[in-house]
């Protein structure tokens, strides 16, 4: 008798277990759209610290603290570009201001 | 699109491609270890299955700009 129900115990708590998972991923909006997703993504980051902060306190012992990285990609994407274009429109009033440097450089050791 | 709207875009469009990257994962690791015998066929099935939706999700929000909306009043 019970070696006949366990088996069918046995799939029933597999599948509990894997239709909880998937129920536990689509309430917390994890398999919404883009605006859904990045609420999550905000509200993942926002709970990382108290939980990192707790395990500590539990186990006893301090992380090493994140090193601050002064480099932003976010803001250098695009500063080559913006750099290159940059030089390339004053370089006509640069090219002249130097032009004129040498011309009154020159007309000062020829006197 | 202004530029600040397609950069906001863009950052939406990654944040939900790493969270259903990472969703995909976890729900293949646990149909993997549940279901199929610890191979990892459904592991990468999941994550292809979150790769899928981040891109059309994408897909779907740059180009929420140029579909027209049309309001259709019903026959009565």
């Amino acid at each position: 008798m019970a070696a006949k129900i366990l088996p069918v115990v046995k799939f029933a708590t597999k599948v509990t277990i894997a239709g909880g998972a998937l129920y536990v991923a689509y309430d917390s909006g994890l398999l919404g759209g883009s605006k859904e997703g990045s609420v999550a993504l905000g509200r993942a980051k926002a709970a990382i610290p108290p939980a990192v902060e707790e395990w500590m306190k539990y186990f006893g012992f301090e992380l090493p603290a994140t090193p601050k990285i002064e480099f932003s990609p976010l803001n250098a994407w695009n500063s080559g570009v913006q750099k290159s274009i940059h030089a390339l429109s004053v370089a006509p009033s640069t090219v002249s201001d130097y032009t004129k440097q040498g011309m009154q450089y020159a007309k000062n050791h020829l006197k | 699109m202004s530029e600040k709207e397609i950069g906001r875009k863009w950052d939406r469009c990654l944040a939900d491609c790493a969270i259903k990257v990472g969703t995909g994962l976890g729900l293949g690791i646990v149909f993997s270890v549940v279901f199929f015998k610890r191979r990892t066929s459904p592991i990468a099935f999941g994550t292809g299955l979150g790769l899928g939706m981040a891109y059309s999700n994408c897909q779907n929000d740059f180009k929420s700009h140029y579909v027209l909306h049309s309001n259709v009043a019903k026959e009565q």
